[in-house]
């Protein structure tokens, strides 16, 4: 349980840093978005991976906490990779 | 300034990760395998049946020792970590013998029976041969090792300064677009395991901190022995004050043992009891922790066997050494759970990943640029050679090390070795029918060869045990299922590997036609 909720938090995380970056908002959202709304979307990615931090670290002690956070970031950040390589195909789906 | 810094870093990075880059390639590969080495040992002893130990199977290793081992040296117990199909292993020094005359009995560990089990070097042996290779001396090896991953140290921090544009790429993996993917790849699994990749090269020289830098312990202690033998103390003896022992007392049944060893630790199970001059008033058991948690006590606990008292619990470690065990903990990842373990797996494979299309790479950048692509110059031709033979080779290897395991005769002597022998002549002979074909039909085949293997493992699993993998699935048995659908995904990524590479256009016409153009304005 614990370890969903630190992959999904993590997920949430770099599909929000991925957002706030200029090139994938083009390729995603077919417009650049404002600099304050890029800002936003990087913060609250940033925030969700602290928090995903501090329910690992909570959850699992600090100690196995923190190597299971640092793993569960990177399967989410691949995941989100992954995503991103098929996004025409996903975009296809999403709004034909 | 800052451009001939990464420049530099550029060709640091390059040369640091290329020259030991095949070793690092088998080191990352088979520590990577590693993880999971108790669930292969498991797999690879099909006769063992995953069970809790029980007091029955306990009370029956108690009256084994003393009808079989009455009289030996010490006696030694291996219990099961509970992660896979394991025995309780128990084994003895004759007295009189030396290590290499060492008796080992394998029992279940829920009813206590005598199993005959293959002979087979299992998942241990792919854990060896990340740190100590094979066929050659073990301190050599760990020289060559330990030089491999100073590099890769080296390599991963100038690769940080090379490729500034880390955070700038984080997301992005193109395929089919050449050198372009091939680097995105690198990158990719670079970077999304990065702090996995510096962890475990960090912590893998401090697990071979003593070989890389003896001076320090030298320095303290007068010399290596002397530091080992504070670090390691011998076993507390009982001081007898009779001359003579009235009769021979009664061991405590090892349940007992276990139950009063256990009580000194919060939480940690035994894993390991030697009980030194069994049969005499001497006799004391000495009790280990399994590495359950990280950073978690490895002290031992001393009982008098006789009489269940206490006598002492080993010294607890100083800073450095605890920092030490935190350390090697984390690189082995033995305290982790299985969501943890695939975790580490998962990280260790873009690691494997990593180092191959590193090495790649530096192919695919210089094919562009040589003066005739037809015939390249010697080192490059190494190169390319090197990357088939050994990518694809030693991973075939370990198929074939898991297929010997089924198919060799279980009476045959010296089996375990034999298994060995099989991963490398597999491996040879890859090596050497990828050097007399063209390079592309040459990777192609080999990881055709790979895809091959691989689906053969679960296959021969079911023809040759009763443990296929459709039993394993009904029967709910996650390390039997488990490992053959790990086999089965390794040969579809092999195969889907393989049909790009034959399918790949190459696009060098272009770049040719613009060079031409070039050459022609100069």
């Amino acid at each position: 349980m614990i370890h969903a909720a630190i992959f999904l938090l993590s997920l949430a995380g770099f599909a929000l840093l991925l957002l706030a970056m200029g090139r994938h908002q083009q390729d995603w959202l077919r417009r650049k978005l404002p600099a304050g709304g890029s800002r936003a979307l990087h913060l609250s990615g940033l925030l969700m991976l602290a928090l995903a931090f501090v329910i690992a670290g909570a959850g699992l002690g600090w100690g196995y906490g923190a190597v299971a956070w640092f793993g569960w970031m990177t399967a989410a950040a691949a995941l989100i990779v992954a995503a991103n390589l098929n996004r025409d195909r996903i975009l296809r789906r999403v709004r034909p | 300034m800052k451009e001939t810094l990464r420049q530099s870093m550029a060709w640091l990075h390059t040369w640091a990760g290329l020259l030991p880059g095949w070793l690092l390639f088998v080191i990352f590969l088979f520590g990577t395998t590693a993880f999971f080495q108790i669930e292969i040992d498991g797999w690879m002893h099909p006769e063992l049946k995953r069970a809790p130990v029980t007091g029955q199977a306990l009370d029956r290793a108690d009256a084994l020792f003393r009808a079989r081992a009455s009289g030996a040296e010490s006696w030694s117990v291996s219990l099961p970590s509970g992660r896979s199909n394991e025995a309780l292993v128990l084994s003895w020094t004759p007295s009189g013998g030396g290590w290499e005359d060492r008796a080992e009995v394998k029992l279940d560990p829920a009813t206590g029976r005598e199993v005959a089990v293959r002979e087979s070097a299992g998942g241990f042996f792919l854990y060896r041969m990340h740190f100590d290779l094979h066929y050659l001396p073990v301190i050599w090896a760990r020289y060559l090792v330990c030089i491999a991953a100073l590099a890769m140290l080296v390599a991963i921090l100038s690769g940080i300064v090379t490729h500034k544009k880390i955070f700038a790429d984080f997301f992005m993996l193109r395929f089919g677009k050449g050198q372009r993917s091939w680097l995105d790849a690198h990158n990719v699994t670079a970077v999304l395991a990065l702090p996995f990749h510096l962890m475990i090269t960090y912590t893998g020289l401090v697990a071979l901190l003593f070989t890389l830098m003896p001076w320090g312990a030298n320095a303290s202690f007068g010399s290596m022995e002397a530091f080992y033998e504070k670090a390691f103390p011998p076993a507390p003896t009982i001081a007898s004050t009779r001359a003579s022992p009235p009769s021979a007392p009664r061991q405590l049944p090892l349940r007992e043992i276990i139950a009063r060893a256990e009580a000194n630790w919060a939480g940690q199970r035994a894993s390991y009891i030697s009980i030194e001059q069994p049969g005499t008033p001497d006799m004391v058991a000495g009790i280990w922790p399994g590495q359950e948690m990280l950073g978690g006590g490895r002290q031992p606990v001393y009982l008098n066997a006789a009489t269940g008292d206490m006598l002492g619990t080993g010294d607890k470690p100083g800073a450095a050494r605890a920092t030490q065990r935190v350390m090697i903990d984390l690189h082995a990842g033995r305290f982790s759970g299985a969501m943890l373990r695939w975790l580490y797996f998962l990280s260790g494979a873009a690691g494997t990943i990593m180092v191959a299309s590193g090495l790649v790479l530096w192919t695919v950048k210089r094919r562009a640029k040589l003066p005739d692509p037809s015939r390249p110059h010697v080192g490059f031709r190494l190169v390319e050679r090197l990357n088939i033979g050994v990518i694809a080779g030693s991973f075939a290897g370990i198929a074939v090390y898991f297929l010997a395991n089924r198919l060799l005769p279980v009476g045959l002597p010296h089996r375990a070795d034999w298994e060995i022998h099989s991963l490398f002549i597999a491996w040879g002979a890859i090596f050497t029918w990828s050097i007399a074909r063209p390079v592309k039909r040459a990777w192609v085949e080999a990881l055709a060869a790979c895809a091959v293997l691989y689906a053969l493992v679960p296959m021969v699993n079911a023809l040759t045990t009763q443990r296929g993998l459709v039993p394993s699935l009904i029967a709910g048995d996650w390390i039997f299922a488990g490992f053959d659908l790990a086999m089965l995904a390794t040969a579809a990524a092999c195969g889907f590997t393989a049909w790009k590479v034959a399918t790949r256009k190459p696009k060098t016409a272009p770049r040719r036609k613009t060079r031409e153009l070039e050459a022609m304005a100069a």
